[in-house]
């Protein structure tokens, strides 16, 4: 069982954050091995353990573009496995389309990590708890959860990297939408909405934060995203055991200053580091894997200066 | 189409009652808890959703004296469920109503001991209003959004997910199905304002070039991707219009986009769709049973009871008529 209290901890209390980037030209490399790797680094306490993959899979598509590749959660599936997990679910709970099992096709999971049945959790559709949030940065007082998320020992958040029409970026921490069952809030989660985009996310993380992320970077996504965006070659995976530490970095990885990311910039005082000095970074430099993202009139401002000069 | 086009519809028809037969009705039957309702996958706790996808199925389904304490401890579970202000709640540790009070009073409006149940389930539908389109809303939008995000019309008001949110797609047609097939006794003066608002919603929300998706048909200018499940529950919602340009083309759609269906879900709701509009099943599109053949319909119980009611020859659950249960 995962401990909630360890989410919320003063940035100036926590220790340094360590985040991996790793150079992946395509899928067709031996991500297993990559990730499996990369894992290495962190000595992730999962022998034996309940392990829950959480991607982000937002809807039909079967040139996956928009979620992440079935390639990298079948890898890190895999990984987690040789690490000494007992067992490593997948589960999602996607935003706006209730078929769910029409995404899996479209993207072929089963294809890469054997028959769904016992492996795949609908995260919609999951017994649910009451949780009472302990922030409130949004107007929600309380959220119903999937029992199995808050059951298991631990818990990746695999997101895409991507840009967000509403919210600037969708990484690790926004990927956390998807554990908001739609069995209780519909779909898509117009609750959240009403509440603020920014403000749940807090929330949601608050209550249930990743204990680690792996950051689907290989082909991004930018522009109008998180669905109808331009697919953006980046190549890159980016992994870590602090979520804010890696969206951060995602961040930078994109062109995008993380401090002008609302949510990312609150996420930084209590749910993990923001600053660059605060992170350690393994692999490659921010600055050798830098892919500059083009993002909507409306977040204009989350991106870093060429030269000097506003772009 | 051709009489051998006959055939291989009727055919694949029956195919798949056998299939709904053999494997599906099973699969609801044993799945349902001690306390008369199902969740929405076995061995998971009783929702009024799941619980009145099954019973429309098995009562749709079985004709078995025997097996008719089935359904009837289902009803029995949503009578229960039911909250002090009319509405259901979307589980039971939620205490507020949600989208599934129209489902509810869908299934329990075939029992005339319920109507009291329905008729405070239906005035609790009339009087929530979604919040997105109250008019200081909408001039408030107006005057401060500096770019508009969405072009369609938010004076035209339907249901939401859940109380006080934004209308979508799915829930407001349930609502429409449901206020359609009340009695007008028990129908709150509001309702036929209510129901013209909404139709006038699900037409304005049409994707360009026909379906729905959740409820977004543009953002940002780009056009949204039309989706089955939202496509069928609304052409079933206006279906008493099938000769609006709206309907036609959403038809239409559906039609040229059954055979790219990857779930069980939405092709069983296409069928369903498609026979209710009275067009024929296209040949080459796949079959349940193949579907079923992948991932089990990830043990799906709404799915399993749409795959059910899409083996039905005729639709008359769609209206609550109790004729065709018995």
């Amino acid at each position: 069982m995962r401990r909630p209290d360890i989410a919320l901890v003063p940035s100036f209390q926590r220790a340094a954050s360590r985040v991996v980037i790793r150079r992946t030209a395509n899928y067709q490399q031996d991500l297993a091995a990559v990730i499996y790797e990369a894992l290495a680094v962190f000595d992730l306490p999962v022998k034996g353990k309940t392990v829950l993959l959480k991607p982000n899979l937002v809807g039909f598509d079967p040139l996956c573009e928009m979620n992440t590749h079935p390639y990298v959660i079948a890898a890190a599936r895999e990984s987690f496995l040789r690490l000494g997990a007992a067992q490593v679910l997948i589960g999602d709970g996607p935003a706006m389309d209730r078929d769910t099992e029409a995404i899996l096709e479209s993207v072929r999971l089963r294809e890469f990590t054997g028959p769904l049945g016992a492996n795949f959790v609908d995260l919609n559709l999951d017994d649910v708890k009451r949780v009472a949030l302990r922030t409130r940065a949004s107007r929600l007082k309380e959220l119903y959860l999937p029992k199995t998320v808050l059951g298991v020992d631990f818990l990746v958040s695999m997101p895409k990297l991507k840009t967000h029409h509403w919210a600037g970026v969708t990484l690790s921490l926004k990927n956390m939408f998807g554990i908001v069952p739609g069995g209780c809030y519909g779909w898509p989660k117009n609750v959240l909405h009403w509440a603020g985009i920014d403000n749940s996310i807090l929330d949601i993380n608050a209550a249930s934060r990743p204990d680690f992320a792996i950051v689907d970077g290989i082909v991004g996504m930018e522009g109008n995203g998180p669905i109808q965006g331009t697919p953006k070659p980046s190549g890159v995976l980016v992994l870590g055991d602090d979520p804010v530490a890696v969206d951060a970095t995602c961040c930078r990885v994109m062109g995008l200053r993380p401090e002008k990311v609302k949510y990312l910039n609150a996420a930084g005082t209590l749910l993990g580091h923001l600053d660059a000095a605060k992170i350690q970074q393994l692999g490659e430099r921010v600055e050798s894997v830098r892919t500059r993202f083009a993002v909507l009139d409306e977040f204009k401002e989350l991106r870093e200066p060429q030269g000097g000069v506003w772009n | 189409m051709t009489p051998a086009g006959d055939n291989l519809d009727s055919q694949n028809l029956a195919t798949e009652s056998v299939f709904a037969a053999n494997f599906c009705l099973p699969l609801i039957r044993t799945a349902q808890n001690p306390d008369g309702g199902w969740g929405f996958q076995p061995g998971l706790r009783s929702r009024v959703e799941s619980t009145c996808w099954a019973v429309l199925a098995l009562r749709a389904q079985e004709s078995s004296a025997s097996l008719s304490d089935i359904p009837a401890r289902g009803l029995e579970f949503l009578r229960k469920a039911q909250l002090a202000d009319g509405s259901w709640p979307a589980s039971a540790e939620v205490n507020s109503g949600s989208w599934v009070t129209a489902l509810a009073c869908w299934v329990l409006a075939a029992d005339a001991r319920t109507r009291d149940a329905v008729a405070a389930g239906v005035k609790w539908i009339c009087n929530d209003w979604p919040r997105d389109s109250a008019t200081w809303r909408r001039w408030r939008a107006r005057l401060f959004s500096p770019r508009k995000i969405t072009e369609h019309n938010d004076s035209y008001r339907g249901w939401g997910w859940t109380p006080r949110t934004s209308s979508w797609v799915e829930p407001t047609s349930f609502a429409l199905i449901v206020l359609a097939s009340t009695p007008a006794q028990i129908l709150p003066k509001s309702a036929a304002r209510r129901r013209q608002l909404a139709r006038r919603m699900l037409y304005d929300r049409m994707c360009p070039g026909g379906g729905w998706n959740c409820g977004n048909p543009m953002v940002y200018g780009v056009p949204g991707e039309p989706l089955i499940v939202p496509t069928v529950w609304a052409l079933l919602a206006l279906r008493d219009a099938p000769k609006r340009p709206e309907f036609v083309m959403s038809l239409d759609w559906l039609e040229r986009n059954i055979g790219k269906a990857r779930g069980a879900g939405s092709l069983a709701l296409a069928r369903i769709g498609m026979e209710v509009a009275g067009r024929k099943w296209p040949q080459g599109a796949p079959t349940i049973a193949e579907m079923y053949g992948r991932n089990e319909f990830l043990q799906n119980i709404a799915v399993a009871s749409w795959v059910c009611l899409a083996a039905r020859q005729r639709h008359s659950w769609l209206t609550g008529n109790v004729a065709e249960f018995s």
